[in-house]
């Protein structure tokens, strides 16, 4: 299909366009017709349509620029592909979960397709300039989404610490990107590193590299920078958790890949300066990330915090692809974060059903549920299995891949990050540990109660897709990773 | 013409004391005009390498930034005042708020 016949020469933007106008027309939308159920089918519909669109447009290899600062190509229609099933997975629900029935719809619906256009934004960027823009917008929308739950004093305290640390490292990544700037006399990443202005490593160089992995890293929720992740996971309404845990997260993730990435593995000029360093500083990062994530998982009883450490282990398992920085890596780490979205998105879905049935959030509420809901057990089975690792499931097939490329077999030479495939090998037998302590509670343990459980007919729905994907990636992964070989090879120049 | 060095020591400077009130100031308000400070200190670096390498992608940056910490203001100011009416006070040493549990 010829998509340059609608859009002309803003076909780049196709995706991005569509969703932008549904931003701006939902508020409008809830005020005129007054209905909750038909702002939610209106956000459905625009997240569906530009859905179809990117699909078209990636299926086709279309690739083009616009305005010198947006590139679309196979990388960035992934990674938008990635934001809209977020998108469509949250809005899919949210009109269901009683956890919204209070909240002003139009404007939440608007926030959330608002910040899944920031996300978009950041994908196809090739400017420091529009990756900040697009940060931000995602990030500010995204304080607004977890406070809207007003009245509820968990949602209160989230918002101000998200917006407080937010802030801190909106503030270090400018630093940073400022130093950058002076350094390079320009903000195009690929004429960073390219730059021939920068001959040596000086302190504002470390400076500027230091400030902005630290700033992104607190989007990601890296060790050190994580504690603001289980408070408001845990206070926001669960499809807000579930699209910050698996959109918001990848966003960051794409930031570090479009940067640091670029700079480090397609530039030459910058990398002969620090590129070793900054592979020794993502690895480090990722090795504390996942051991402290899956250790203090272990001590959750909050099944919500708990999703949220474990999600912290699991960026510090696609942090691999930083410190390895080879193309491989990068495929691979595009695949696990789509599985990713399936299984953590999944399980978030599950405690929003059960949320709405009136099952509390404690791990010890989840006793007996084998008998009183079975679909949903075995789903959350399937989820946290997947998360840990078990084959056949999606899981196992993409965390193979992303700790292959940290051993390096491709060519037949072990590199030298066979100790951080170590680390990350041993925390998923952890991880395994809090897993299974939920699916004990499920089906071992007896509830005090065995009547059946009703969860809204749509969040069933939206849970059967997770499963569906969870399966099917976990022995056909040809069916994504093929694109993201593509994507990764787009990115890197190769 | 004044050395480049000065605005840079003048934004550091900024920056430090930034840095130094998000993390020992316990009124939230405060908190928010010390990320304020933060931004600024990143604004003057832009506009002095802006000036200093002769074009004008720093002063573009600088507006981006102005606009997005108004509007990061905005939605902060709103966020505290909403949790200031379930709590009675903007004290972020108040231990539900700081009980930074595991």
């Amino acid at each position: 299909m010829d998509l340059t016949g609608i859009f002309g020469d803003y076909t780049a933007f196709a995706p991005i366009i569509i969703l932008l106008i549904g931003a701006l027309i939902l508020p409008a939308v809830q005020f005129v017709g007054k209905r909750r159920t038909a702002t939610w089918a209106v956000a459905l519909v625009f997240a569906i349509v530009s859905l179809i669109v990117n699909a078209i447009m990636l299926t086709d290899g279309y690739t083009g620029e616009a305005l010198g600062l947006y590139e679309y190509d196979a990388y960035s229609g992934l990674m938008i592909l990635l934001f809209q099933i977020v998108l469509f997975l949250a809005v899919l629900v949210s009109n269901a979960s009683t956890e919204t029935t209070r909240l002003h719809v139009g404007a939440f619906y608007a926030l959330m397709t608002g910040a899944t256009v920031g996300m978009m934004f950041v994908a196809g960027s090739t400017d420091l300039l529009t990756i900040f823009v697009g940060v931000e917008l995602t990030s500010i929308s995204s304080y607004a989404m977890v406070t809207m739950k007003r009245k509820d004093p968990r949602a209160a305290e989230a918002g101000v610490k998200y917006v407080i640390i937010g802030g801190m490292s909106t503030a270090l990544t400018i630093y940073g990107i400022s130093m950058l700037y002076g350094l390079t006399g320009t903000t195009e990443i690929a004429a960073i590193a390219e730059t021939t202005q920068l001959t040596g490593m000086n302190w504002m160089f470390a400076i500027a590299i230091v400030a902005m992995v630290a700033g992104y890293g607190f989007k990601i929720a890296a060790v050190p920078f994580h504690m603001w992740a289980p408070d408001v996971y845990e206070g926001a309404a669960s499809p807000v958790s579930m699209f910050l845990a698996t959109g918001s997260k990848k966003m960051g993730l794409s930031v570090f890949f479009q940067i640091f990435l670029v700079m480090f593995v397609a530039g030459t000029a910058v990398s002969q300066i620090a590129g070793e360093e900054v592979q020794y500083l993502f690895a480090i990062i990722a090795a504390f990330t996942m051991t402290v994530g899956n250790i203090v998982a272990i001590a959750q009883n909050n099944i919500k915090r708990m999703l949220a450490y474990s999600s912290i282990a699991q960026a510090g398992y696609i942090l691999i692809v930083m410190a390895v920085m080879s193309e491989y890596a990068l495929s691979a780490g595009l695949f696990h974060m789509f599985t990713h979205v399936f299984m953590k998105g999944g399980a978030f879905l599950i405690v929003g059903a059960l949320i709405c049935a009136g099952i509390g959030e404690k791990i010890s509420d989840y006793k007996g549920l084998a008998k009183r809901a079975p679909f949903l057990a075995v789903a959350m089975m399937l989820f946290l299995f997947s998360l840990a690792g078990i084959p056949p499931l999606a899981g196992f097939t993409s965390k193979f891949f992303l700790f292959s490329s940290a051993i390096g077999g491709v060519d037949g030479v072990t590199s030298q990050w066979v100790w951080l495939a170590f680390i990350a090998i041993l925390n998923s037998a952890i991880s395994l540990y809090y897993y299974a302590r939920v699916v004990k509670a499920m089906y071992i343990e007896k509830g005090a109660s065995t009547e059946k459980i009703k969860v809204p007919k749509i969040f069933t729905i939206a849970i059967a897709i997770c499963v569906i994907f969870v399966i099917v990636l976990g022995v056909y992964p040809q069916l994504i990773y093929d694109f993201c070989e593509t994507a990764a090879g787009a990115l890197l120049g190769m | 013409m004044i050395p480049i060095e000065y605005f840079l020591i003048l934004g550091a400077i900024l920056f430090a004391i930034g840095a130094y009130g998000v993390v020992t100031k316990s009124n939230a308000i405060v908190v928010l005009m010390c990320i304020e400070l933060m931004l600024n200190a990143a604004n003057i670096n832009f506009v002095a390498f802006g000036a200093f390498n002769g074009d004008v992608i720093g002063q573009a940056f600088v507006v981006m930034t102005i606009s997005v910490a108004a509007a990061e203001v905005a939605v902060g100011i709103a966020i505290l005042l909403n949790a200031y009416k379930l709590r009675k006070t903007n004290d972020l040493d108040d231990a539900e708020l700081t009980s930074m549990r595991w």
